[in-house]
């Protein structure tokens, strides 16, 4: 059995590397082994990759509903712990309890929400890792997994498909 | 549709084909050049370049700047916190306020802060749900007047208590007694707005920072490469990384939306319901919120005139499409105003209640009525004046004095509802005009603050959203539509 490797092609444009690729595809390799770096978000369909779930809105959802609660406890719970009567309104008003209820769930869907961005993306990453400094200049790295036999292959195809460079990657501190 | 890292192919013409002598090619070309330098989105420059503007933009400080800084540290020095000091230690007897003026400078300046905050998730939020491409360059400009703008609006509201050691009788808890804080009170509902806006708009203010906290990471050395090491939290790039980060702004986007209007509305209604005359309105909701955005969005004028003439770059970045775009929102939003305004006016006019009217006639003929008149003038005279006229709209100088002028007349606006309507009363043996004593120096302390902490900012992070502008960039192309150019969106979000 051969030993993998990684290697990371760079392109100046999308349309080259949606090329690269297809071809890489064509090789037999999966879109397990593929990665994509890019400067700014390029739909998967452009490229010709797998659609990405994200769980971010089911993270926000749970913590609407968690905020949701904790206004209702506010409003209707805290009154039982200790009840306060102020003049004229009832012990469990439902015009402030809508006004607080509100404000927690907003603030339980957006803080779980950021948080989930942080859970999904395994932020902070501070490992060392495969990464391309020329992405933020604006191009396009593939970086490709594949067994060493596969070596000339893939960067021939690489190259055919219009990468800039194609070279081995070692993970290091982004 | 092409994503590249050099100028998009279509949108620039290239050297030596610039045309065959041809009137009409030579009228094609003077219009395609003239787009080019109108429309940031038909002027791309590569992204290395445009990454190495926005790094020289927060690089660049001569003396004059840290001149200005320490000036605005020394007022933050000895007019907020020396000031504040002494405000502790003698008690709210050393401020102007006594009754009937309880509510004097320090609540206008709540009320301002949080009209100022309300810039930065009109630009961002609302014009990000409606895909308005005009936005991409100022949005975080925007969203940090937002965040900056609410550290000034609590910090009042800690000033306004008085006992500020108190301050944690306000977090939902039980204290000593198991007394839990009264969620009756309109006051709570405000605390708890402004602690969900605030803590929102932060968070919305760092997500899309994040792409660009890591582009400047992959440029610089020393303590910079850690700080932006640690901003960019590790973001590499990736799909994935890209798909949980947008899903998320989108969240935002449309959340922070009703968070915005709910938090304007609340601080009107601290004073709204109140049964007192210039207070008790069922308009004052949408009122302060079109109050809040005037200011804003003007406030956002004078900011970008600052950025783009004081930092490296910014014209690029910063062109009169976004001054004119921006001098129209301010216009239709003064148009607004007014009708508020309006509206607010004629009821109590109308209704004939004695201290009403008496409050009416005190605005329009009292000691403080050149307070009432600058906010005339200044929030409707004034723009209406100015900004019908493009080539006006199109002036940085002028969209600054605009942006001056609007916030001088929504200051006058907090001061005639907070300190002057407060002077009028059912008990009017108690009368007395509120004169501001130590909330003078603490306020222009507070105005320092706001300048020191941008500044300050300006230099630690790109104010430059540089990877929405590539990717509006990316989407922008010009189509040949018989003979004429006409500017085409790809659907590319």
């Amino acid at each position: 059995m051969s030993e993998n490797f990684t290697l990371v092609a760079l392109f100046q444009d999308v349309n080259h590397a949606a090329e690269g690729i297809g071809k890489l595809h064509e090789l037999g390799i999966d879109d397990h082994h593929i990665d994509v770096l890019s400067g700014i978000p390029i739909k998967g369909s452009i490229l010709g990759r797998p659609h990405f779930k994200t769980n971010v809105p089911r993270i926000g959802m749970v913590g609407a509903g968690l905020g949701l609660c904790l206004g209702l406890f506010f409003l209707q719970g805290t009154p039982l712990l200790y009840p306060l009567h102020v003049g004229g309104q009832g012990l469990f008003p439902l015009p402030p309890t809508l006004i607080i209820s509100f404000e927690m769930t907003m603030l339980g869907l957006m803080g779980f929400s950021f948080l989930g961005v942080f859970i999904e993306s395994s932020f902070p990453a501070f490992d060392a890792t495969h990464y391309a400094p020329e992405v933020s200049d604006g191009k396009i790295a593939v970086f490709c997994n594949c067994p060493t036999d596969l070596q000339e292959q893939v960067t021939n195809a690489l190259t055919a498909a219009g990468a800039e460079s194609v070279r081995p990657v070692e993970a290091h501190l982004p | 549709m092409a994503v590249t890292a050099n100028p998009l192919p279509h949108a620039h013409p290239s050297p030596g084909n610039t045309g065959t002598g041809k009137p009409e090619e030579a009228g094609a070309h003077h219009e395609e050049h003239e787009n080019h330098s109108e429309h940031l989105m038909l002027d791309p420059k590569p992204r290395g370049e445009m990454n190495a503007m926005a790094m020289e933009s927060m690089l660049s400080t001569n003396w004059k700047f840290w001149v200005v800084i320490v000036i605005l540290a020394v007022i933050v020095g000895y007019g907020f916190f020396y000031q504040w000091a002494i405000l502790i230690i003698e008690g709210q007897g050393v401020a102007g306020v006594t009754r009937p003026d309880y509510w004097g400078l320090f609540l206008v300046d709540v009320v301002f802060w949080i009209g100022i905050s309300h810039a930065g998730t009109f630009i961002s939020a609302i014009l990000r749900v409606m895909k308005v491409e005009a936005r991409r360059p100022f949005t975080r400009a925007a969203e940090l007047m937002t965040t900056f703008g609410l550290v000034q609006a609590g910090l009042s509201v800690f000033l306004h208590l008085g006992r500020v050691w108190l301050t944690y009788w306000m977090i939902p808890l039980p204290n000593q007694r198991t007394l839990w804080p009264d969620f009756h009170s309109p006051l709570m509902w405000d605390f708890m707005a402004i602690t969900t806006y605030l803590l929102s708009s932060t968070m919305y203010l760092f997500l899309p920072l994040i792409p660009d906290a890591a582009m400047a990471r992959d440029r610089s050395t020393g303590w910079r490469k850690l700080f932006y090491r640690v901003l960019a939290l590790g973001f590499r790039g990736s799909e994935r990384e890209w798909k949980h980060l947008g899903t998320a702004m989108n969240i935002f986007a449309v959340a922070i939306i009703p968070v915005m209007f709910s938090v304007h509305t609340i601080v009107s209604w601290d004073f709204a319901m109140a049964s007192r005359p210039g207070w008790s309105s069922t308009v004052f909701g949408p009122y302060f919120v079109i109050g809040a955005l005037h200011s804003g969005i003007s406030a956002v004028l004078l900011v970008l005139f600052i950025i783009r003439s004081t930092m490296k770059h910014m014209e690029y970045f910063l062109r009169l499409e976004h001054f004119d775009f921006l001098g129209k929102l301010s216009l239709v939003i003064s148009m607004a105003w007014a009708y508020f305004y309006f509206n607010d006016y004629i009821v109590p006019w109308y209704g004939g209640d004695v201290a009403d009217k008496e409050l009416l006639h005190f605005q329009e003929h009292g000691p403080a009525a050149w307070i009432w008149y600058t906010m005339l003038i200044c929030n409707i005279a004034i723009p209406w004046l100015i900004l019908w006229n493009k080539n006006w709209r199109r002036t940085p100088w002028l969209m600054a004095f605009i942006g001056i002028a609007v916030n001088i007349g929504m200051y006058a606006e907090r001061y005639i509802i907070v300190p002057v309507s407060v002077t009028v009363t059912r008990s009017p043996f108690i009368a007395r005009l509120y004169e501001a004593a130590i909330e003078i120096p603490i306020t222009i302390g507070m105005f320092a603050f706001f300048l020191l902490l941008y500044m300050l900012a300006s230099r630690l992070i790109p104010l430059i959203p540089i990877w929405e502008v590539e990717e509006g960039q990316a989407a922008h192309s010009l189509q040949k539509v018989g003979k004429a150019d006409i500017v085409t969106l790809s659907e590319l979000e």
